[in-house]
Formats: structure tokens, sequence, C-alpha cells
């Protein structure tokens, strides 16, 4: 019969665990999202950001006005 | 604020939110395992009951910070309000509940720490609070990330 591991192996040998749990997650995430935005579409995000705070200011001061 | 986000995840704010919601949830199903080691419903010879409750208690640590950091860029970042109304046509409920059970489940982790360390006479109800814990990991995941990831 196999002999019980010590009590601090334990717990080394279950977060060891949830170690390899995170990187493998991050990477199958990460693999499936594909790379980062290059610096065109940061941009583009950018546009779409100003243009969404523009549009959000407009709506508080119509509210202001009514 | 939402610069600083922006900053920090270099522009790629739903794709860090992303990973860091899916390792939480990953390790959120790896804390179910390990309680279920805790309370002696799986009998393990590698592992026992006090080692797993350990490392329960130290990964626990790690969700509730990661959970705060990815409930912060959400809040800042899309804010509740517009995070529902600039959802996608058709996507509006799938939004408003990820924003109920994202709210729900920040506000049922600070219970459990409270309980956990502070409110011992309450501790009876752990098992129920943790399942509920990890019930709204798993709405809030597939409402978002998972929706992300799986639809496309």
């Amino acid at each position: 019969m196999s002999e019980t591991p010590s009590h601090s192996r334990q717990v080394v040998g279950s977060l060891v665990v949830a170690v390899l749990l995170v990187v493998v997650t991050v990477l199958l995430v990460t693999a499936k999202i594909g790379p980062g935005l290059d610096s065109t579409e940061i941009r583009e995000r950018e546009e779409r950001q100003e243009e969404r705070l523009e549009q959000r200011e407009e709506r508080l001061e119509e509210r202001q006005e009514d | 604020m939402e610069q600083l986000v922006e900053s920090l995840t270099r522009g790629n704010v739903s794709q860090v939110k992303t990973v860091l919601a899916s390792v939480v949830a990953v390790l959120s199903a790896y804390q179910v395992f390990l309680m279920a080691v805790g309370y002696g419903k799986v009998n393990l010879p590698f592992l026992k009951s006090k080692a797993a409750s350990f490392t329960h208690r130290a990964t626990g640590d790690v969700i509730l910070v990661i959970t705060l950091l990815v409930a912060f860029m959400c809040l800042v970042y899309f804010e509740v309000g517009d995070g529902i109304e600039y959802a996608r046509d058709g996507e509006q409920t799938r939004a408003t509940i990820h924003v109920v059970a994202g709210s729900l489940l920040v506000g049922m982790i600070v219970l459990k720490v409270i309980v956990v360390r502070w409110w011992h006479r309450m501790s009876r109800f752990l098992p129920i609070l943790g399942m509920t814990v990890f019930g709204l990991f798993m709405v809030t995941w597939f409402t978002s990330a998972g929706n992300y990831l799986i639809g496309g």
C-alpha cells in the first residue's frame, strides 16, 4: 500500500495543481483570443471611445436642459 | 481611471478581462473539488482534508484579488448602465444577467470572507455559500467571457 505524503507535500502538490490550471487556462484562452490589438485597432478603439464619451456628455446636457 | 485600465491592458481591456475571468472560473471549480476533499465527500490517498482546506483558503485569497480586479475593470471601463445600454442588439438580456450575477457574486464573496474570518457562528452555512459563489462565478463567466470565447 502506498504511503500518504506529508502535510507540506500535499499542500505544495495541490498548490502546484492550481498553478498548472492557471497556466493551462491562460494558454488556452490566449490561443483562442489571438494576438493583441495592433496600433490601428487601438486608434480605432480610441476614436470609438471618444465618440461614446461625446454621446454621453450630449445626453447629460440634454437631461440638464429638460 | 478609464485611461489607467486602458494603459494597463495596452488597449486590450476585454481580452485581459476574459483571461482573468476564465482563470478565476477554473480556479473556482478547483475550489469545489478541494472542499469536497476537505469535507470528506471525496477520499483521496494522496490528499487529506487538512491540506485540501489549507489550499482552498490560499487559492481563495488569490481568487478574491483577481475577482475584485476584474470587477474594478468592469465598473471603471464599461460602467453598469453603459454595459447594458451599449450591448449589441439582442444581447441586452445577457448583459443584464451578467451585471446582476457579477454584482451578486462580489457581495457573496465578501459575505463568505466575513463568515470565514469573523462571523464563525454562521460557518454552518459555508457549504451553501460556497456553492452559491461557484454558481454565480459560472453564470458571470458564461454571460461574458464564455460567451465571447464560445460564441466568437
